[in-house]
């Protein structure tokens, strides 16, 4: 075979990290921790996760001020409404080593605006909000978060008054935070389908707010290229 | 090599159907903070693992709740769940955190957690 027909490899590149976890995850199985099955269907649990459990426990509380109290102060109770089970949901019984069964539920008021990072890692509460997105797990926003928010908001498109309070919680422990955000105004007599839709992920972070009109399944228009590729082969 | 004989699933049997941190509930005894305590978080050693962070240490903030009970993680790392301990969450003033934040956002705050062992009374 002459240099220029060597087959592409099927994979370009392997992070250190990757192959840690493949290394780990294979002594572990050999080791009888877990069996290769397991770690498939954990696999396939975490991937079926997503934001909208979140999204429905935040349209509920601010439709009902008896969820809103229970929703603050047991968090993991008040998930079992939108049905999330942080104990009995992940196929371990007992959450994982990094999602703990603990969630808070940060109020926002007016006057105080909380926003979630984990300045360690990138701990998460996945049970309830799904994958993490990539920015959060940077460096650079979990250095930047807690040393300069109202910047870091501001990159977010979110600017605050200087009389608002920002409260970073940073999840360095066992507890999991989502943010209640405020009820935007012009949602007045909506339904909570309705209100679930504006509470999009960054809103549950918090590095953003919920507004009337924009969600997150919102219908983008979708615009010709200006220079078509033809294929012609 | 002998093999080891330790119980690797001690965790999973003792959580399972109950949760973590909920399976450790009861064992640590009484909190010694309380809401609204002053307190200092420690500049303890920390060669092989810790969950505390190196911005807060030494700085003084207000105890906003005892949250669970459960193995510091230093311990937990290595499988010890012998001693629980008190967690707690503490508010901090990003002013007392960070010396040159603008005093136009004085009313801006950290809240973050800690085991029992890292905080002082200040």
């Amino acid at each position: 075979m002459s240099e220029q027909h060597k087959p592409a490899p099927m994979v370009d590149e392997v992070s250190d990290f990757e192959v840690l976890e493949m290394a780990v995850r294979e002594l572990a199985i050999e080791k009888g921790l877990f069996s290769a099955e397991d770690h498939r269907r954990w696999t396939e649990y975490v991937h079926s996760l997503g934001p909208l459990p979140a999204a429905r426990l935040v349209a509920k509380a601010w439709l009902d001020p008896e969820y809103k109290k229970l929703a603050v102060t047991d968090g993991v109770k008040a998930s079992l409404q939108v049905g999330v089970d942080w104990i009995n949901s992940p196929p371990t019984g007992f959450g994982t080593p990094s999602d703990y069964c603990a969630l808070r539920v940060l109020e926002d008021t007016p006057k105080l605006k909380h926003v979630v990072v984990c300045t360690l890692c990138s701990c998460y509460p996945r049970p309830i909000l799904g994958q993490s997105p990539e920015w959060y797990r940077t460096p650079n926003y979990r250095r930047r978060l807690v040393r300069w928010p109202r910047q870091v908001l501001a990159e977010f498109g979110l600017q605050l008054a200087p009389d608002v309070e920002i409260r970073v919680a940073d999840s360095n422990q066992k507890t999991r935070y989502i943010v209640l955000p405020v009820r935007p105004a012009g949602t007045e007599g909506w339904t909570e389908e309705r209100l679930a839709e504006i509470v999009t992920r960054d809103c549950l972070i918090g590095v953003a707010v919920p507004k009337p009109g924009v969600t997150a399944n919102a219908k983008r228009p979708v615009h010709p290229a200006v220079h078509p590729v033809h294929h012609g082969h | 090599m002998s093999k080891s004989q330790h119980d690797r699933t001690h965790h999973a049997k003792k959580a399972t159907g109950i949760g973590d941190p909920q399976c450790f509930k009861g064992e640590a005894g009484r909190a010694k903070f309380k809401v609204g305590d002053r307190v200092r978080v420690k500049d303890l050693p920390d060669i092989f693992y810790s969950r505390t962070q190196t911005y807060p240490r030494g700085a003084v903030g207000t105890v906003t709740m005892p949250v669970y009970e459960s193995p510091a993680p230093e311990d937990e790392a290595w499988d010890n769940t012998d001693k629980p301990e008190w967690f707690y969450s503490v508010k901090f003033r990003q002013k007392d955190l960070w010396p040159d934040y603008p005093d136009l956002y004085a009313n801006d705050t950290v809240e973050t957690e800690f085991s029992e062992r890292w905080l002082e009374k200040a």
